[in-house]
């Protein structure tokens, strides 16, 4: 995790010079930059490339905009205040500490560790936990369709989208201010820290750094949040038979110039992307292209003919940036939340029991 | 994209012929004429696997019971030798009671168990295959075990900014090895499924030399003088996964830990 989150002027200024490089693509390069060459003859992609410089940027683009993909300067001044703001909430300094885990996986009570529980409740974490990064002047991650928006699920993904909400929303469960906590199984993945999934490498709330790694045959793709490596084959190889999934699916790869095309199936379909449950039609293809020494251009186009109705594709634009440090998120080893969701709605049942 | 077919046979046929011409050029005591290189070190791309007990316990050990007997023979512990120098580990007086704790609870109580990172050096003999991604600079290794991975910093060394379980990972080349300097370690991960531990004490130099084309010699200096008298040394080959199109699958072991770590506190709680 990193801690730098100056929204320095000169940053934000250095973002709008980088986007308006981008946007005019390969042609934009430097005439004196050749791309480099890894040893053994491959392009080199290789770095840090942390997706970190897109705070404010959604997913979606908001349905006012049509078909204008950036902020006008009124909207960006609104967007730096705005992340000013925030900074100023997450640096805010609280007393609490994260209690430590105890030995063996078990979690100390608040009788254990008094000081750091308020009214024998656990102190949650203070907010510079989140790293926002660098405001952008991008008005949504997706670029395709041309409006920015996700396409609409085909009627029998809506119909069952829409059963699934019911089913949950019907079924009876002891309620805390973050919904359902009977079991671990009404948390999704990220947060009982198995995946982020197949998108771990856009951009989240913190730990955003991503690092590409290559060696004959093989690039790997490690993600920050937690701690998940891509490992995306370039011999020629099938993935395995559908029945083989997974949370990050296999990815095979090839060279298209200097463009690492990346392939991505036989997902396990449980973690959701853009909001969706998608099928086991599901394929993800990415496209990473260096277009300057320290620009990365990331596209990824997701399609599944039984979710949405059309594809749709996410850009992203990547700086490499040598200093970012990836920490090990050892997520899962002392994950409190899911402790506390799961400890607090059984104090709650008990409470409920005992009034009546 | 790269004729990796006719490169193994290449490689194939150069390790033959050392074989044949001098067995102790095999040993990893340096030639001009060794196998694949890349920048100019050995290359030790691939994946690779401990085919060894050392994960059920470091010393030498008699099959006996797994930790629960509702797995019948699946839990059960096969017999093995030894992996440290010497044959025992050097604990210090009074260090052998925690051990003993950990290994009676250790169904409950072994990080493994609780799919917790593994550490340094155990990331390395799980009964995981785990792939080494060599670039030319830093080197990557990935776990299949909890999707754990470490970056070998190559370049100038870098202290440990915290404790970590994997630690901070220190690179050079000593001739045909790698030396990785492990500090900043946690101390959390245990040794081994028998309770073996040490402290956040602990230091660890890990030495990977080839010694053939599909043979790593793996060694672990393992100082902590919090737990142990002197430092103590593990040793085993690492075996490369040969087979066609081999490859790491994602063992991401947290939702088989749920019931373990979070079943008491569930509304119907795991009996």
């Amino acid at each position: 995790m990193s801690y730098r989150r100056i929204v320095s002027v000169v940053m934000t200024m250095a973002a709008i010079a980088l986007l308006s490089f981008v946007g005019v693509g390969s042609a934009g390069q430097a005439d004196d930059w050749t791309h480099p060459v890894t040893p053994w003859g491959d392009p080199d992609i290789q770095g840090l490339w942390p997706a970190d410089k897109l705070n404010g940027v959604p997913l979606q683009r908001p349905q006012d905009f049509g078909e204008r993909d950036t902020l006008s300067d009124d909207e960006f001044e609104e967007r730096l205040v705005y992340a000013e703001r925030q900074l100023e909430i997450d640096s805010a300094e609280l007393a609490s500490r994260r209690p430590l885990i105890g030995r063996g996986g078990r979690f100390l009570e608040c009788d254990d560790d008094p000081a750091r529980c308020r009214d024998g409740v656990r102190i949650g974490p203070p907010n510079y936990w989140d790293e926002r990064g660098v405001p952008n002047r991008l008005a949504s991650l997706v670029v395709d369709p041309p409006d920015g928006r996700i396409p609409p699920l085909t009627p029998e993904a809506r119909q069952a989208a829409d059963e699934r909400n019911a089913a949950r929303r019907a079924r009876p469960c002891t309620g805390t201010e973050i919904g359902c906590a009977d079991s671990y199984e009404d948390f999704n993945l990220w947060n009982r820290c198995i995946s982020r999934g197949v998108t771990s490498l856009w951009p989240g709330g913190y730990n955003k750094g991503n690092q590409i790694i290559q060696a004959p045959g093989v690039v790997a793709i490690r993600n920050e949040m937690i701690h998940e490596t891509r490992l995306v084959w370039l011999d020629g190889r099938e993935p395995p038979p559908p029945n083989v999934v997974s949370y990050m699916g296999y990815s095979v790869g090839h060279w298209e110039g200097n463009t690492l095309v990346v392939e991505t199936t036989n997902l396990n379909g449980i973690a959701t992307i853009g909001g969706a449950q998608h099928s086991d039609q599901f394929v993800m293809v990415e496209r990473f292209s260096r277009v300057a020494e320290e620009m990365l251009h990331y596209e990824a186009t997701m399609t599944d003919p039984l979710t949405w109705t059309a594809p749709w594709t996410v850009a992203l634009p990547l700086e490499l940036d040598p200093s970012y440090d990836i920490y090990e998120y050892a997520c899962h080893e002392a994950n409190y939340f899911l402790y506390d969701a799961l400890t607090g709605a059984r104090t709650l049942e008990a409470r409920d029991a005992t009034a009546q | 994209m790269h004729n990796r077919l006719g490169g193994r046979i290449v490689s194939l046929a150069m390790w033959s012929l050392l074989l044949v011409l001098s067995p102790t050029l095999v040993a990893g005591q340096g030639s001009n004429t060794t196998p694949p290189r890349l920048n100019g070190n050995p290359d030790l791309n691939g994946i690779w696997q401990a085919v060894n007990t050392a994960n059920w316990n470091l010393e030498a050990h008699s099959a006996s019971h797994g930790a629960v007997w509702q797995s019948g023979a699946l839990g059960a512990i096969p017999a093995g030798d030894s992996v440290v120098e010497g044959g025992r580990i050097p604990y210090r007086d009074g260090t052998a009671a925690r051990r003993a704790d950990n290994f009676n609870n250790r169904a409950a109580e072994d990080p493994e168990a609780l799919c917790y990172l593994p550490g340094v050096p155990r990331a390395t003999y799980v009964p995981y295959p785990f792939q080494i991604v060599q670039s030319g600079g830093d080197i990557l290794m990935v776990y299949e075990y909890a999707s754990a991975n470490r970056l070998v910093n190559m370049g100038e060394a870098r202290s440990a900014g915290s404790d970590t379980w994997m630690g901070t990972n220190n690179g050079r080349w000593d001739g045909e090895t790698l030396v990785i300097d492990v500090t900043g370690l946690n101390g959390l991960a245990w040794l081994d499924r028998a309770g073996n531990y040490a402290s956040d004490q602990l230091h660890v130099v890990e030495r990977f030399t080839r010694v053939g084309p599909d043979h790593i010699r793996y060694e672990a200096t393992i100082e902590d003088p919090t737990v142990f008298t002197r430092p103590w040394t593990i040793s085993m080959p690492l075996y490369r996964r040969v087979e066609a199109n081999a490859q790491l699958h994602d063992f991401k072991c947290v939702e088989f830990s749920e019931d373990l770590i979070y079943g008491q506190y569930l509304k119907e709680p795991v009996q």
